[in-house]
């Protein structure tokens, strides 16, 4: 088991083995087995994984292609169901709600920033921001003052009344990420956001996210196949083969 | 509701092109239909006006003659029977000769009613004059579509050397798409005998005798042999052509209503496929599936009304171009029916939208998973 590994090394807290003494953590990830399909078809996409992550911490997912991790995140953020298993955010026990909660829940909880952009085509950057705020019925003047602050602290001020086709790759991914902070989120969800961004753009992205995610005292997990990336985070976990360990702190702003 | 209207409307105002192709293609339904409709609308009413804007509410006529007023042929004495039947408040006789006659302007198709003034049968729907005295003879009433050709009070109309002086203009009293004339039975006889000689020596038949009555419908025509009685409604569906021109008009007319929503389907349809990742993003952000549907459906509506709004405009046009001739009759009615019928088609069309959306699956907006 992947406990074994990770407690052979003396770096610090190590999250499985504290997991359950640990009752403070926001994310608490204990025994999620994911299988795909059903009987010889069936794919084990996760198994057993465990893990606790702190508020205020930004930590990355990373792992070879088809190991596991958008399959975790989905799981953590409440799209996908686990075959077995909880996952806990603060007091709530995320695989215990039902379909109309878990909207609701990642409306009010969860920050998601996709692959792809995916913003609203036909809004602007700040009614794409302003479109999750309606979600949760926020006050309109509130949300017109918040969105037009993260798009000012996100360098995209003047960049505000432009629909995405009128953005960069670069800024389509931070309008995304105001998007994910509009709703002052709990858990903040990043799933390989440099993939469509050359390297120095890429840097950029994550520096910002990290900087917003610790600001803010958000947690943050990141999925990533960019190595590199990992310096801007305070841990790694790593899955291989659905099989989820705790790598090491990083070396980055964290510690 | 707030979130799908923002989503609806700003699609609809950044997509503008796309949302106009379906626009003009409800635009065009509804122009068809409210074209088709006037048509309907026209032949039925100048078909079936002499036996609607009268007094009379029920018909009776020879057995034989299935309802048909030319074909039907019962004697002036009947008209006495039917006025004895418990329940019958007034009988009246109708003469019909369908027939050409000189107005102030030359020539004119006309219809010549001869009934009893002030009977049952007599027009009710006056519009200038007066309705002649019963047992008058040499004046008539004449519908108002004679006017174009010069025919107005104080003037005179001839058929076969007969003539009427007009005293009172009538309106939508059009027998089988003809301008009517009403005189008295007597003046209408005489010219019937001149233009149809061979019927001269027929001086007491008459072609049906005009009911107003509260009296069941069965039992009056069992009172007098030989006849049968119908509704001025079921007398103006029988008049040759008028049922089946409405059947065949309507049903294109409910087709052409049943292709909107099919239109209004397909659209959405092909939009909601094209924006199925969009969808899953949307419902992974924590959009409600019914906030999506609710977007959809209010684009199908404001879609469907545009079109209704334009096609009518259109309607409108076309029918002040249309030619005299062709039996058009554009009605409030019939415009705010079809109207409502063509949102109501395209709120079900993208009814069909709707399921496609509940299935699409929020998990696959993010990365990886398909
Ligand atoms: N809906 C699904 N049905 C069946 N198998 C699936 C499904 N989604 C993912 N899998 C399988 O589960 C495993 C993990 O997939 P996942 O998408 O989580 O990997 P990943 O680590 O995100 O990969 P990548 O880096 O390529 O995005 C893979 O073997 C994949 O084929
Ligand atoms: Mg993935």
């Amino acid at each position: 088991m992947s406990e074994q590994d990770a407690t052979t090394a003396d770096m610090g807290p190590d999250p499985l083995i504290d997991a359950d003494q640990r009752p403070t953590a926001l994310l608490q990830v204990r025994d999620v087995t994911k299988v795909y399909g059903t009987g010889h078809t069936a794919v084990t996409a996760l198994q057993t994984a465990t893990m606790s992550v702190e508020q205020g911490e930004f930590v990355a997912l990373v792992g070879p292609s088809g190991s596991g991790k958008t399959t975790l995140i989905s799981i953590i953020g409440g799209l996908l169901a686990p075959t077995t298993g909880s996952v806990h955010i603060g007091d709530i026990d995320v695989t215990a709600l039902s379909r109309k909660e878990l909207t609701r829940f990642r409306a009010e909880r969860v920050g998601f920033v996709f692959q792809s952009a995916n913003l609203v085509p036909f809004l602007t950057a700040r009614e794409n921001l302003l479109y999750v705020a309606g979600l949760i019925g926020s006050s309109k003047s509130g949300a017109r003052a918040r969105a037009d602050q993260l798009l000012e602290e996100l360098g995209l001020a003047d960049r505000a009344k432009n629909l995405p086709e009128q953005l960069s790759g670069g800024e389509r991914q931070r309008v995304a990420i105001g998007r994910a902070l509009m709703n002052d989120p709990d858990l903040v969800l990043v799933d390989e956001p440099t993939a469509a961004l050359d390297t120095a753009l890429g840097r950029q992205v994550v520096q910002l996210l990290g900087r917003e995610v610790k600001d803010r005292g958000k947690t943050g997990i990141m999925v990533t196949h960019d190595l590199r990336m990992v310096e801007y985070t305070d841990r790694v976990f790593q899955i291989l083969d659905g099989h989820l360990t705790h790598v090491e702190s990083s070396t980055g702003a964290g510690h | 509701m707030n979130t799908s209207m923002m989503l609806a409307s700003a699609e609809i105002r950044r997509g503008r092109g796309r949302f106009a192709s379906v626009v003009s293609a409800l635009a065009l339904i509804v122009f068809l239909v409210l074209v088709l409709g006037a048509l309907a609308d026209g032949l039925f009413f100048g078909a079936t006006g002499a036996v609607r804007s009268t007094t009379a509410n029920a018909y009776a006529f020879s057995s034989d003659a299935e309802g048909s007023l030319v074909r039907s042929r019962l004697d002036i004495s009947d008209v006495a029977k039917f006025a004895q039947v418990p329940g019958v408040a007034s009988a009246g006789p109708v003469g019909v000769l369908l027939t050409g006659g000189e107005g102030p302007e030359g020539e004119l198709d006309l219809a010549v009613f001869g009934i009893s003034m002030g009977a049952a049968g007599t027009p009710n729907t006056l519009v200038s004059g007066r309705i002649p005295e019963p047992g008058e003879v040499g004046v008539a009433l004449a519908d108002q579509q004679l006017d174009q050709f010069g025919v107005r009070i104080g003037t005179t109309v001839s058929v076969g050397g007969n003539s009427a002086e007009i005293v009172g203009i009538v309106s939508d009293t059009s027998y089988q798409l003809q301008p009517t004339i009403w005189t008295s039975i007597d003046t209408w006889r005489a010219m019937r005998d001149a233009v149809r000689p061979e019927l001269s020596g027929e001086a007491t038949q008459i072609n049906a005798v005009a009911l107003t009555t509260s009296a069941d419908l069965g039992d009056i025509a069992a009172a007098v042999d030989g006849t049968n009685v119908l509704t001025a409604e079921a007398t103006g569906l029988a008049i040759p052509g008028v049922e089946q021109q409405n059947a065949t008009l309507n049903s294109i007319i409910y087709t052409t209503l049943a292709v909107s929503a099919l239109v209004v389907a397909l659209f959405f349809a092909l939009l909601v496929l094209e924006k199925r990742e969009l969808f899953a993003s949307l419902k992974a952000l924590g959009t409600p599936t019914s906030r999506l549907g609710w977007a959809v459906i209010i684009q199908a509506v404001v879609s469907s009304v545009l079109g209704v709004v334009i096609g009518s405009i259109v309607a409108q046009l076309f029918g002040l171009v249309i030619p005299a001739s062709v039996p058009t009759l554009f009605r409030p009615e019939t415009l705010i029916t079809i109207g409502v019928f063509t949102v109501i088609a395209g709120f079900a069309g993208a009814l069909f939208s709707l399921r496609r959306i509940a299935r699409i699956d929020p998990a696959t907006a993010i990365g990886g998973v398909l």
